[in-house]
């Protein structure tokens, strides 16, 4: 179990753990957020699954924001995502967690996954962020989000923090669906 | 030495092109069979029309294998075909020898995939092909080949009355499970009022409860709908998402091969005094669903009754024929001409507005929600254009596509706020009034996610992408509500009507949901400068809804937004928020008079907005003007002890005009100019006596004119400087 | 010329992709290097096969040229078709003596023996191997050279690979083979593939195999660390030991190009009592899972490496390569109870 505040805050540090069972996008985010970010020290960890291995605990740093990627064009990605969740202390919903979706935008077969990711991230007061992929200013736009949300969680923001950016931010389900569908 | 050479040799020997001569004159000394070739060649001074008497005169039953007279007169069609198109006399006879099946399925097959034509397609081709079709001879893939081509070849018929003609024949192949998609396409081009009848639509009704609700069987009901409603139940078109599907892959590449040439041969023909919209060059893509069709007709020119958008040329022509137009074949060609969008413009044609919808519902459809995008930034840099002329379309049309609106809402759930930022914010402020029910799910959830996790400059896209939502709404207000009195339609071609309750409603809620944006962006931003004056830009029009709109509606300013500008670094911020204070205060004195004279009803102004007013009058008063920051009597009261513990001396007066960091450079100046011999700067000697009102008419020369304003109407003139904010006093009858 | 000889040279320039045309018909040596020089390749193929024909007319080429033309062709483009591995079995004593020349008289004389009408070329590839292509006829008709026959196979190795062969010719073929290697008969192997060095290399094991061991290679070797300092993985080791267990299943580097694994699952149903209608318990229960790709292995190990399929690998597909093969047969341990669950490797030929 991870839980958010076994280890004490570094100063002018954030520590970011990116999970995702593909490896596809998180190194790549974690490059550009190193890149863009030159005040404060970014650590981050990537994973595939939690929870993580016992190990690597004492090296490991306090860490201000979990990320789960999620590919909607995999089952497999969804359900890890799922899986790994369980294994985060509740703290960590209290503004330290965000989910990112890939593939939202395919929808014959995507659907029903971002369904459930919605569900997911709604119960959990989490922000939802979907990213392009695809394309490389896709990437860094979803980056540079991704280091706004972690800048605010690790306190580095004055006037703002991980639960009131929540409270604005949270994914929110469509109260009716079919009301929605009717519009569009 | 055999004279006739064999047949296969001689077949290929006469197509030599001219650049080949050389090397083969180089060889022809040494055999007899050279010089045979050298005599066919000349015989065949025009192959084409050799080959086109073979394929015209020769018998059903004639072998195919081993033919080899066969095969050149195929390869020699063939290449022509690809590379120039087939004159329309050729085009019937080939269509004619393919469709009659004379010899087997395999050739009919390959002359179809290579029956490119030229210019146009004789009716009477198509029709005898049709007839062909009817004696179910072909094998299925060759039926559903034609058909495919015909639809591709649509709107190069040269007139269609005919094929009208036989509807009823055309019609009666939806049973066939496999034709029915392209049957349904071809019935859906030609349809016309006439066409529509009670037994047709039951046939459809009744195919599409064996095959399910297939869209293309919808599509064409939904035509239907539009030419009868009373003949279709609501129930089916109701929920009608993609339209008809192109099935033009076989011919693609050698069709848009010779419309660039012919492009090439005669440019300027086609420049209409309105101007034509300029297209630009695509490259190849995998996915065509953005591709604008050119302007074609449906019609021939020499059909009875339609005048086809093509031939006008000029505006007055346009208007001399305005009543008997016809539509063209395929409806997104109208976003590329700007002839076709006047016409669209004066016209309240009901079907041309569904079908514009159709086709643009699913293009946007196809692009955006199919998937991955291939092509990298070539295909972004085409989608991108592709919505710019969306949005210069709805611009000149001044009215959002509800296709549209449709795919922004579906779009913005998904979005990741860079994707076409400038073209999806821009319609998205085009978009019609949201029913205030429906304005949260569908505009404010997800842009709330977006906004908050993304970066300051996305954040002033979004509140001024809203504030020219609201600038839209607003104007198109005033200018229903003068016409048309207090109850409004929402969109002269939509059936939803709203009171002016509703809209106020729907107003409200934008304006309130600014109003939370602004605020809590404004604190995660560290009251960023340019999200201030976005803020404060949003301001500006809220605050003259009154005057400017003639709208009933007084939402002041929240406190996230009035304190950062009041105390901001900024003297454009401070100038801007007196502005804003100004025009509030000429809104509400303006409405409580109409009111006292009128005893307008609905001009109902809660006893809150002027205490709130009240009080920012009296916090801004007294912090710029009466040295009172932090005061009791303030919005922004601190307690004391707190604020001595900061330890800056004269606290209460460090915000007024003199000392307030956004001015105080100007006090220096001042003070410079004041006394320009004294090296000691005491700004405190400005606040003293006539120098306070030397340095406020200062100020205003600097072209704060905002601050002017606002002193000029919250200020009494008197000499003594305390006390002197002119509350607004509310209407004591207010209930 | 002969017009099936004509048919056939069109029909083998066909096949020939134009970029590797003139390559082909340099080392085919039949036209003069003036000849060659007068063909222009920017042509449509149409007309630059009609002048290649008239050409080979006027230097009077027959048959057994035009023949040639293919195996040339064939040699160095061995994809066109499906290659089946064959494997000899019960070698002789004087096995490892056989060499080309008395390998190609026996083969030769074996098979003529067998079948009236039939042409052999045989030829021998700069790698030791030695091509044999086959034009089938039988007692009363020609030797059709539209669909030649044509076998592979490496001296002094048990190795055969046959591409194109039908079953009627397939007995023929295979006792000439047997009785020109000295070896006693000659089995299926359960290989099959497109590319024929492909083939070839799996079942020879020409290719990077890497060898399980203990110890984990330094990391550097490998492109998994990532670049900056303040990224770390946390799965590394995991992620290691993947990429291992992949290697040692799949081997390393590239990796010979398979299309399809195909396994037949035979079975007998066993279960719930409640289901009445599959316990006939006599009828075995079949089953078919085939695995396709453009590279299976390259696939199935980053399969592995990345974490998709589970680790350890399954020794269904680590068999592919170690038994070099991938056709499987899989069946029940026989006679065992009914709540037996596990299932056997049967090497079913």
């Amino acid at each position: 179990m991870l839980k958010p505040f076994r280890k004490v805050p570094v100063l002018n540090t954030a520590n970011l753990l990116l999970v995702e069972n593909e490896e596809q996008l998180q190194s790549r985010l974690g490059e550009i957020i190193l890149q863009i970010e030159k005040d404060v020290k970014i650590n981050v960890r990537l994973a595939r699954k939690l929870p993580l291995p016992m190990d690597t605990q004492d090296s490991r740093p306090r860490i201000d924001l979990v990320v789960f990627i999620v590919n909607l064009m995999s089952e497999r990605s969804l359900q890890c995502a799922e899986k790994s969740i369980k294994c985060l202390d509740p703290g960590f919903f209290l503004g330290k967690v965000c989910f990112v979706v890939t593939g939202a935008r395919c929808l014959s077969v995507s659907t029903n996954h971002l369904l459930t990711v919605r569900k997911m991230a709604a119960s959990l007061h989490c922000p939802l962020l979907f990213a392009e992929d695809q394309t490389s200013e896709g990437v860094s736009t979803v980056a540079v989000r991704l280091l706004g949300i972690l800048k605010v969680a690790a306190g580095l923001v004055p006037l703002a923090t991980g639960l009131s950016l929540n409270s604005l931010a949270h994914c929110v389900l469509p109260s009716d669906l079919d009301e929605l569908d009717s519009l569009t | 030495m055999p004279q006739t050479p064999e047949p296969s040799v001689s077949g290929g020997r006469t197509d030599f092109p001219d650049e080949n001569d050389s090397t083969c004159s180089n060889l022809s000394n040494r055999s007899l069979r050279i010089a045979e070739k050298e005599k066919k060649k000349s015989e065949a001074e025009a192959p084409l029309s050799v080959a086109l008497t073979y394929f015209s005169e020769v018998k059903a039953g004639t072998p195919v294998l081993g033919n080899d007279e066969l095969e050149g007169h195929l390869v020699r069609l063939e290449r022509t075909a690809l590379a120039q198109g087939l004159p329309p006399h050729a085009v019937s006879i080939m269509l004619e020898f393919a469709m009659s099946l004379r010899m087997t399925n395999a050739i009919t097959s390959r002359v179809l995939r290579f029956l490119v034509p030229a210019s146009v397609v004789p009716q009477e081709a198509v029709l005898r092909g049709v007839s062909w079709l009817c004696t179910q001879k072909l094998s299925q893939s060759n039926q559903l080949l034609f058909l495919r081509w015909v639809l591709t070849m649509f709107d190069m018929i040269d007139c269609k009355d005919n094929l009208r003609a036989i509807y009823g024949f055309i019609f009666s192949f939806v049973t066939d499970e496999s034709m029915c998609p392209f049957i349904c396409h071809l019935l859906y081009l030609l349809t016309i009022k006439e066409h529509v009848k009670a037994y047709r639509v039951r046939k459809l009704l009744d195919i599409q409860g064996k095959m399910g609700r297939q869209p293309y069987i919808l599509q064409l009901l939904a035509l239907y709908k539009v030419f009868s409603p009373e003949m279709v139940p609501h129930s089916v078109t109701s929920r009608m998402r993609t339209g008809f599907r192109n099935h033009d892959s076989t011919w693609k590449a050698p069709l848009a091969a010779l419309a660039k040439r012919r492009v090439g041969q005669e440019t300027p023909s086609m420049d209409l005094v309105l101007g034509l919209r300029q297209k630009p060059n695509r490259k190849k893509r995998k996915f065509h669903h953005l591709e604008v069709p050119d302007l074609a007709p449906a019609m021939g020119p020499n059909s009875r009754k339609g005048v086809c958008l093509q031939q006008l040329r000029s505006f007055s022509e346009l208007l001399d024929n305005l009543s008997s137009i016809e539509l063209p074949a395929q409806m997104g060609s109208l976003l590329s001409s700007a002839m076709a969008l006047h016409y669209l413009d004066c016209v309240q044609d009901e079907s041309a507005f569904l079908r514009l919808n159709f086709w643009l519902g699913h293009a946007l459809q196809e692009e955006f929600f199919a998937g991955p995008v291939e092509g990298g930034q070539e295909s972004m840099a085409e989608a991108a254009h592709f919505l710019s002329m969306l949005v210069s379309t709805q611009h000149f049309l001044q009215e959002g596509f509800s296709a549209t609106e449709g795919f922004l809402c579906k779009f913005l759930e998904v979005w990741d706020g860079f994707l076409h930022r400038p073209q999806i914010l821009e319609l998205l402020s085009n978009i019609a009034l949201v029913p205030s029910s429906q304005i949260k799910q569908v505009l404010f959830d997800p842009l709330m996610q977006l906004y908050f996790t993304s970066s300051v400059f996305f954040k002033c896209s979004v509140i001024e992408c809203l504030s020219s939502m609201l600038r839209k709404w607003l104007t198109w207000h005033s200018v229903c509500a003068k016409e048309e009195g207090l109850n409004i339609s929402l969109n002269n071609r939509s059936t939803m009507s709203l009171s002016l309750s509703g809209f106020l409603d729907s107003v409200l809620k934008l304006v309130q949901f600014v109003g939370r944006l602004t605020s809590a962006g404004l604190q995660l931003e560290r009251c960023h400068t340019l999200l201030l004056h976005h803020a404060l830009g949003f301001y500006e029009m809220v605050s003259d809804m009154y005057l400017k709109y003639s709208l009933p509606l007084f939402v002041m300013l929240p406190p996230g937004v009035f304190y950062p500008a009041l105390l901001a670094a900024d003297p454009i911020a401070v100038d801007r928020l007196g502005r804003i204070m100004f025009k509030y205060r000429q809104n509400l004195t303006h409405a409580k008079e109409q009111r006292l004279k009128q005893k307008e009803l609905y001009l109902q102004i809660s006893r809150s907005v002027y205490e709130e007013f009240n009080t920012y009058l009296v916090t801004m008063v007294g912090f710029l003007w009466n040295s009172v920051a932090f005061g009791p009597r303030s919005g922004l009261a601190i307690n004391q002890r707190l604020l001595e513990r900061t330890k800056v001396a004269n606290y209460s007066s460090s915000f007024n005009l003199v000392h307030h960091p956004a001015f105080v450079n100007y006090a220096v100046d001042f003070h410079q100019q004041c006394w320009p011999e004294r090296t000691d700067m005491d700004l405190n000697s400005i606040q003293a006596g006539r120098y306070w009102d030397w340095y406020v008419e200062y100020l205003y020369t600097q072209g704060f004119e905002g601050l002017r304003d606002f002193i000029k109407v919250s200020i009494n003139p008197s000499a003594t400087r305390q006390s002197t904010a002119h509350p607004l006093s509310q209407p004591s009858q207010s209930g | 010329m002969d017009p099936a000889v004509r048919n056939l040279l069109l029909r083998i320039l066909r096949k020939i992709p134009t970029g590797k045309l003139e390559e082909t018909l340099t080392k085919w040596t039949h036209l003069s290097r003036t000849q060659q020089q007068s063909l222009n390749y920017s042509q449509s193929k149409w007309i630059l096969h009609e002048n290649i024909v008239y050409l080979c007319e006027e230097n009077g080429l027959t048959m057994k040229h035009v023949s040639e033309l293919d195996m040339i062709y064939c040699m160095e483009n061995p994809t066109s078709a499906t290659w089946r591995a064959c494997q000899l079995t019960d070698a002789e004593d004087d096995a490892s003596s056989v060499e080309l020349i008395s390998f190609k008289e026996q083969f030769k004389a074996h098979l003529s023996e067998l079948i009236r009408n039939v042409s052999i070329k045989i030829k021998k590839h700069d790698d030791e191997s030695i091509w044999i292509r086959i034009a089938w006829g039988d007692h009363f008709s020609k030797p059709n050279h539209l669909k030649p026959t044509y076998v592979v196979h490496y001296l002094q190795t048990p190795y055969v690979f046959i591409c194109n062969l039908s079953s009627k010719n397939k007995l023929l073929l295979h006792q000439a083979l047997v009785l020109a290697t000295k070896h006693g008969s000659i089995k299926d192997a359960n290989l099959s593939g497109r590319s024929f060095h492909a083939v070839r290399d799996l079942l020879m094991g020409h290719y990077n195999k890497t060898f399980p061991t203990s110890h984990s290679r330094p990391l550097k070797e490998r492109n998994l660390s990532p670049t900056h300092p303040n990224i770390v993985k946390e799965h590394i080791e995991q992620a290691e030991k993947r990429q291992q267990l992949a290697r040692e299943a799949f081997g390393e580097g590239t990796v010979p190009k398979l299309e399809r694994a195909t396994y037949t699952l035979e079975t007998r149903f066993r279960g719930g009592s409640g289901i009445d209608t599959f316990i006939d318990s006599e009828r075995p229960f079949k089953t078919v899972v085939t695995f396709e790709s453009k590279s299976l292995l390259a696939s199935l190990r980053h399969c592995v490496s990345s974490g998709m399929a589970e680790s350890p690998v399954s020794p269904l597909l680590s068999s592919i390569t170690q038994k070099g093969r991938n056709y499987f047969v899989i069946t029940d341990k026989t006679n065992k109870g009914p709540d037996m669950t596990t299932q056997s490797f049967r090497s079913n030929v």
